[in-house]
């Protein structure tokens, strides 16, 4: 019987990193993440989370420190955000490289300059080629139930793996959430045991340097990984929604919307919930489009997004991270996906919110009411 | 290149491979990237070539710090024979030249010396070779007589001393007053220093220079180092027994003759003055200082100013004496302002007349014994060269003893000793950040008050816990002490050391395999020791 409880979004992804006894969590704080650690640090302080809290000067200590602990062969957590997170980005790459299985949270918030605290994705979108899967939640439920999931995937494929909440929208909000039992999870989440780490009884070299072919091979043992990963992902998912009865897939449909329009739109993120009332509302009006909200990014579900948007017309995306000079980064990763399909749709590109701009049903009713006027060939920022 | 050889890791049976080995780094030869190798280039301490005896001292005062005394009195002996007396009686030109000096205070190296010389008084020396056939002979025990035989009886030469005086010891015994040098203690570092040598010493035998043709021939060599054992006095001063020398003076006292007269005027600046007026004072007698140049110009040693003035030795500056009229009870004395003129100094304008018991001249030192023959002799010490420290006077004693040697085509072990092309550690080559601000420690001193009526030594020996702390002021100059730092720093863990190696030359020792040259050693090394030289 799974416990009810109104709680922080911060505090969910606590909740969900405490049922899966980390034994090394290091991190430092960062709006708006702090209160993701300050609530584990307390949860250790009473005992009710039995874990090595780190203090460290940075987040690049902070990972390194999980570096290894992880390396060691102890279930590790850290969490950061924006200037933090880039702060990290050397050694996130490691982590991928030397297959070590770190979950780590990040609160979705925007890069400077300028300075600015409120929620985009441009912090965890410029870290998609460190070799880390990438799971974004729409709730903090989600976040809670991916962070379990994400222990799981991410020992059976030793590879790291980054849950995206975001900033402000997630984390300082507070959800209805169902909190698994200790037990039940203990039952889903087997105890960590790589098949290698840092022992004085068995001296090993872990991350040493490789020779241009063997460097060559292990990547691509990497890169075969993560495509394995989809699998090793959906078979996690499944069994959790077995036991917790929430299932969660890369791609996931909207109720709300309607699936047989031949326009879709695309987001991710806790944008997701915004936009469910205005197609919600738009179908209400007989004015159909379907939405999909894209979870895993990385790696990417090219396949099952084929599947999903063969032979729609129009897809609609709405972007909270920019790669400048391009457009919307998740356009991009859409357009990529489509280019094999025989009849292309058209991809509008709409950067929707950058630096926490506020988004409104009505902000994506008229962006689907006036997609007549939006460009297919260049990005469309908001008037 | 050799390889890493890689684990293979099959989990779900379908993909492999981490980047994990079962060998280590170490296959990987990164050292064949360097264009710049790391050595180990010691320099001499500033201390060591101020040393007279150009003592290793940053060598052995880091010995101590590692706890190891044996070895640093291996170290300290090979050098100087007589530590405990030294570090009492030296004036420590090494702390004048103390790298120390300019950041708070030099380290008190004498009272270091002092320490392990007493510790030394316990610990017997490595018994000597067996001597050979050849037999040198020794004229004057003193320092220098002292330094060279014992120099030489430790390489297997067989070496007689001839000493006049009743006892070993010269100028030790003779003149340096018991509270600067008690006699246990002199007694005690001759007896450690002979004990089971190849050397006899024969007492109360004034060698004169009539005998020199004998020796030659008795002896394979001679070493003359009959000292300078007579005062010099004013020509023109009547004959008359209340006019002494200061050695003379101290001679008495020294052997604890009684000495008659309650009222003493000394002539001088250098020590020799000072100790008379002293040792006057302790037996209740009054003594003032005459002297002809300004107080600031006195060459006696500083410390002995101190610690005179702290005991009310009366010094007049810049005054002369004229006229002595001896009579039957006194003896008068006139005192005239001194008047310099160009290299001398005259009498000016009168300025009164003091009767006393007696005048001691404290002006110099002579001694009677001209050597005469077709070829030049080796000689040692005072006689040598003049009157000069103890120290000095040991490490000619040294040379002498080096010349016989060579003379005799035996090879001595001088590899240790600082060459002419010595580099000395500067204070830019120190990283000072590492080293932090300390008071030096002096050793307690017997109250002024308390040492007018004994001649018990004034200052003590620093306490085991007192020498640590004053150790670990000193920066150990231009010598390795396996501290470490080169290790911690080394990103390619290509250094090893080792605390234990008594050579410092040693104890750091580079993977010439995996080092990359980078240089981080050479800069971050406390001590400026290490370099780094072109790789080719």
């Amino acid at each position: 019987m799974q416990q009810e409880a109104i709680l922080l979004g911060s505090d969910a992804v606590a909740h969900g990193v405490r049922l899966c006894r980390p034994e090394v969590i290091s991190a430092y704080p960062i709006t708006p993440q702090t209160h993701i650690i300050e609530t584990l640090s307390e949860m250790v302080d009473r005992g009710d989370l039995h874990s090595e809290f780190i203090k460290v000067e940075s987040e690049m200590s902070a990972i390194a420190a999980v570096l290894g602990s992880v390396s060691a062969g102890s279930r590790s957590f850290t969490a950061s955000s924006s200037q933090g997170l880039a702060m990290m980005h050397e050694i996130l790459h490691w982590y991928a490289g030397a297959r070590l299985p770190l979950v780590l949270v990040n609160a979705n918030r925007a890069l400077g300059a300028p300075w600015n605290i409120w929620s985009d994705q441009s912090d965890s979108f410029s870290q998609r080629d460190t070799g880390w899967l990438q799971i974004y939640c729409e709730t903090s439920q989600e976040a809670l139930d991916s962070i379990v999931i994400a222990y799981k995937a991410g020992e059976q494929l030793m590879l790291p793996v980054m849950v995206m909440i975001d900033g402000f929208i997630l984390s300082h909000t507070m959800e209805r959430l169902r909190l698994p039992e200790e037990e039940e999870v203990d039952r889903y989440l087997p105890a960590y045991q790589p098949p290698y780490r840092l022992d004085w009884e068995k001296p090993l070299t872990f991350g040493a340097a490789a020779h241009p072919d063997l460097f060559y091979e292990l990547k691509q043992t990497q890169a075969a990984t993560m495509q394995e990963a989809f699998a090793v992902l959906r078979q996690c998912e499944t069994d959790f929604a077995r036991q917790f009865g929430r299932l969660y897939t890369p791609v996931m449909g909207c109720p709300e919307g309607d699936d047989a329009s031949d326009c879709v739109i695309i987001c991710c993120g806790a944008m997701t919930g915004t936009a469910r009332v205005a197609v919600a509302r738009l179908k209400e009006n007989g004015e159909a489009a379907a939405l999909y909200k894209i979870r895993l990014v990385r790696p990417f579900p090219q396949a099952e997004l084929k599947l999903k948007l063969a032979g729609k017309k129009e897809i609609i995306v709405l972007n909270r991270a920019c790669s400048y000079g391009v457009g919307g980064t998740l356009s991009q990763e859409i357009r990529a996906a489509l280019y094999d399909l025989e009849k292309r749709p058209l991809i509008k590109d709409v950067m929707i919110s950058l630096g926490g701009k506020e988004v409104f049903p009505e902000t994506i009713m008229n962006i689907v009411r006036n997609r007549a006027q939006l460009s297919s060939s260049e990005c469309n920022w908001l008037a | 290149m050799n390889q890493l050889k890689y684990v293979t890791a099959i989990k779900n049976g379908d993909f492999t491979g981490l980047p994990i080995s079962s060998t280590s780094t170490a296959v990987n030869l990164t050292g064949s990237w360097k264009f710049f190798r790391p050595r180990l280039a010691a320099k001499e301490s500033p201390c060591r070539l101020a040393c007279p005896l150009n003592i290793p001292i940053a060598a052995w005062l880091d010995d101590l710090q590692k706890n190891r005394p044996d070895l640093a009195l291996r170290r300290l002996r090979d050098y100087n024979p007589l530590p405990a007396v030294t570090g009492r009686v030296c004036p420590h030109f090494c702390r004048e030249a103390c790298n120390r000096g300019d950041f708070d205070e030099a380290v008190r190296i004498g009272d270091l010396e002092r320490y392990l010389g007493d510790l030394g008084l316990e610990h017997d020396y490595a018994p000597a070779p067996s001597p050979g056939k050849e037999r040198v002979a020794v004229v004057g025990c003193g320092p220098a007589g002292l330094g060279a035989a014992v120099f030489l009886a430790r390489r297997g030469i067989k070496v007689t001393i001839f000493e006049k005086g009743p006892a070993p010891g010269g100028l030790l015994r003779s003149a340096i007053p018991a509270y600067r040098l008690p006699r246990e203690i002199l007694e005690r570092e001759l007896a450690v220093l002979l004990r089971d040598l190849p050397l006899e010493i024969i007492c109360n035998r004034e060698i004169r220079a009539t005998d020199r043709e004998r020796l030659e021939r008795e002896y394979d060599q001679v070493i003359w180092a009959p000292g300078l054992q007579v005062s010099r006095k004013d020509e023109a001063w009547p004959d008359d027994p209340r006019l002494t020398g200061a050695l003379e003076m101290l001679a008495a006292i020294n052997a604890g003759a009684a000495i008659g007269g309650d009222d003493f005027i000394i002539i001088g600046g250098g020590n020799a003055a000072l100790d008379t007026a002293r040792c006057l004072l302790r037996l209740g007698k009054k003594a003032e200082i005459i002297y002809r140049r300004k107080l600031a110009e006195m060459p006696a040693y500083a410390e002995e100013q101190r610690q005179a003035k702290e005991e009310g030795v009366v010094i007049h500056d810049e005054t002369l004496v004229g006229k002595i009229d001896p009579t039957a009870t006194k003896l008068r004395l006139s005192l005239h302002q001194a008047r310099p003129d160009k290299n001398r100094i005259n009498c000016g304008p009168w300025l009164r007349d003091i009767e006393v018991d007696g005048l001691i001249a404290a002006i110099g030192q002579g001694s009677d014994l001209e050597i005469s023959g077709t070829h030049p002799v080796i000689s040692a010490g005072d006689f040598a060269h003049g009157a000069a420290s103890v120290a000095k006077a040991l490490a000619s004693g040294r040379r002498a003893a080096e010349t016989v040697l060579r003379r005799l085509g035996r090879s001595f072990d001088d590899e240790n000793q600082p060459g002419e092309t010595a580099v000395v550690t500067s204070r830019e080559q120190l990283h000072l950040d590492y080293f932090s601000h300390a008071p030096a420690i002096s050793p307690q001193e017997l109250a002024p008050r308390r040492r007018l009526d004994n001649f018990c030594e004034i200052s003590q020996t620093l306490t085991a816990e007192q020498a640590a702390a004053e150790n670990r002021r000193c920066f150990h100059c231009g010598i390795c002490t396996a501290c470490g730092i080169c290790w911690f720093f080394c990103p390619d863990v290509a250094i090893a050391f080792d605390r234990e190696a008594p050579d410092p030359n040693l104890r750091v020792l580079f993977d010439e395999d995996h080092c990359k040259g980078c240089g981080q050693c050479a800069t971050v090394c406390p001590r400026g020791v290490i370099e780094m030289e072109e790789d080719h």
